[in-house]
């Protein structure tokens, strides 16, 4: 048997259970919609949006805060990061806050925010920025670290400044450590960003999923779970090529 | 000398932190409303101690936490771990399962916690069915990219020296894989404990994410802040300790 036809047996196999489950009645579709529904559900968000929204509008929603949460999460961390790696002092100074907050669950400090900063954009996009911050302040301050000795020498005895050693020498040296945990921080501040909407929101993919939830349309619940799935590889797969294209010297 | 002063320096920016947020409050800066003064958490901690928190003891709060991560965690690994070795030996295996896995492993826990709840109920079930499907994907597919990556050349050395399949695997592909396998299950409890917390705060009656959410209701700062430290504390000491069993059970590991 070819690997691909294992692939699409299992696959058949799946989508005729569902089939079953959904429409010889077992599974009410209250809990489990059939395939049929499920495509009305997606027709239907498509045309009419949610709730006086169109679906591109909480797409559109969800993604701003995760660019700006992120985009600012990680330019932030990097620049800490790259100081931490450098020098000696400000990684002493700044590693017990860093190694406090990055293992802290995102939502414990939500509620926080929440209180300060009301349940707006703001508390949000808080939110996310302090989840991207030390997971791309760790990456950059290891990849510094781990930048060999012998290129920082060679370029020391070719006369390079420390100025010109950073710049040229270890930046790009930490460069896919940079990017590594740029991915990283993205998929922790997507996980993030739902918890956010379904906590204090009234627009975005993740609201729309929990709002579905609340009046049982599990229907509206599983499209919105796609979206979210597909919107996630997409961002990790566009990191990846700005990646590959930044650090083409990575692995060699 | 280095590790002294990187100590004394930690020490003292701690301090100083220590010293900015007491000021924030006794400077009257901010009103104690919105943030609580470091007396006023430890006036919380030594009375939650002391009464529990609305009928739950901290103890009990801790242990609801901790245990519904461990058990979703633990249901992963077990599952995870030789599945994921399965799918790394087996092409079949690997090309029925793994599309499913690779199709769960993206997604926000989160987003599918809803429906988990509406199939079965706000008890710790659900939670733990959660906190499963978020560490299972990542447990597998490590313990899987770890035998994939196994060198062939040892592998073919045990096969000359009359190995059998059982023995190859036992003794050259496991151990191999174990380093892989290991960071893999560091991921996936560090995001099961994130998860664990917002699980709770959606829906729970205990918990320390419970008792967070349940204080900011009536803007006790006091126990939020509390629980953020708790939570803070929990995970680097969960961080830390599988750092050190990982030196320990994989003493090889960067010497390969």
């Amino acid at each position: 048997m070819r690997p691909w036809l294992a692939t699409a047996l299992t696959a058949c196999a799946l989508i005729a259970l569902w089939l079953w489950l959904t429409l010889s009645g077992v599974v009410s579709d209250l809990f489990l919609p059939p395939p049929g529904e499920l495509w009305d559900a997606l027709v239907d968000l498509v045309q009419n949006g949610y709730k006086s929204r169109s679906l591109w509008e909480h797409v559109a929603d969800s993604l701003i805060r995760v660019i700006v949460g992120f985009g600012a999460g990680a330019a932030v961390g990097t620049l800490l990061g790259l100081a931490m790696g450098y020098f000696r002092t400000i990684d002493a100074l700044a590693a017990p806050f860093v190694e406090f907050l990055r293992p802290l669950p995102q939502l414990a400090y939500l509620v926080l925010l929440i209180i300060w900063l009301g349940i707006g954009e703001t508390s949000k996009i808080t939110l996310l920025f302090l989840a991207a911050l030390p997971v791309s302040a760790v990456a950059a301050r290891d990849g510094v670290r781990n930048v060999s000795e012998a290129r920082i020498r060679v370029a020391q005895s070719l006369g390079a400044s420390e100025w010109q050693i950073f710049v040229h020498v270890v930046f790009p040296s930490a460069l896919a450590e940079i990017f590594t945990g740029a991915r990283l921080a993205v998929g922790i501040v997507y996980g993030t960003l739902i918890a956010s909407e379904i906590i204090a929101g009234t627009s975005g993919i993740g609201w729309m999923i929990l709002d579905a939830g609340r009046f049982l349309r599990s229907d509206y619940v599983f499209v919105g779970i796609l979206i979210i799935g597909f919107m996630g590889i997409a961002l990790d797969r566009l990191l990846l090529a700005v990646e590959t294209r930044l650090v083409h010297w990575a692995g060699r | 000398m280095r590790d002294w002063r990187s100590l004394a320096l930690g020490s003292l920016s701690v301090a100083t932190g220590l010293i900015v947020w007491y000021l924030i409050g006794a400077l009257g800066l901010v009103s104690t409303e919105l943030l609580a003064g470091p007396a006023d958490v430890w006036a919380a901690l030594v009375d939650i101690l002391r009464n529990g928190y609305r009928d739950t003891t901290l103890a009990q709060n801790i242990l609801a936490t901790l245990g519904r991560c461990f058990a979703g965690f633990f249901a992963a690994a077990v599952l995870g771990v030789p599945l994921g070795l399965w799918m790394g030996r087996s092409r079949m295996a690997d090309a029925s399962l793994n599309f499913v896995i690779q199709f769960l492993r993206p997604l926000p826990p989160l987003s599918y916690l809803v429906l988990l709840i509406l199939w079965f109920g706000a008890g710790d079930l659900s939670k733990i069915v959660l906190l499963f499907m978020g560490a299972f994907p990542t447990i597998a597919t490590a313990a899987m990219a770890g035998v994939r990556q196994v060198s062939v050349q040892r592998v073919q050395a045990a096969r000359s020296l009359g190995a059998t399949s059982r023995q190859e695997f036992v003794y050259v592909v496991f151990p191999a894989a174990l380093s892989m396998i290991f960071t893999g299950m560091r991921i996936a409890l560090a995001g099961a404990f994130s998860s664990v917390v917002a699980a709770e705060l959606m829906a729970a009656s205990d918990g320390l994410g419970w008792m967070v959410f349940s204080a900011s209701r009536f803007l006790r700062t006091d126990i939020i802040l509390l629980g953020i430290i708790l939570l803070g504390l929990f995970g680097m000491a969960l961080s830390r300790a599988l750092v050190a069993i990982d030196a320990r059970l994989i003493h090889w590991r960067g010497r390969e």
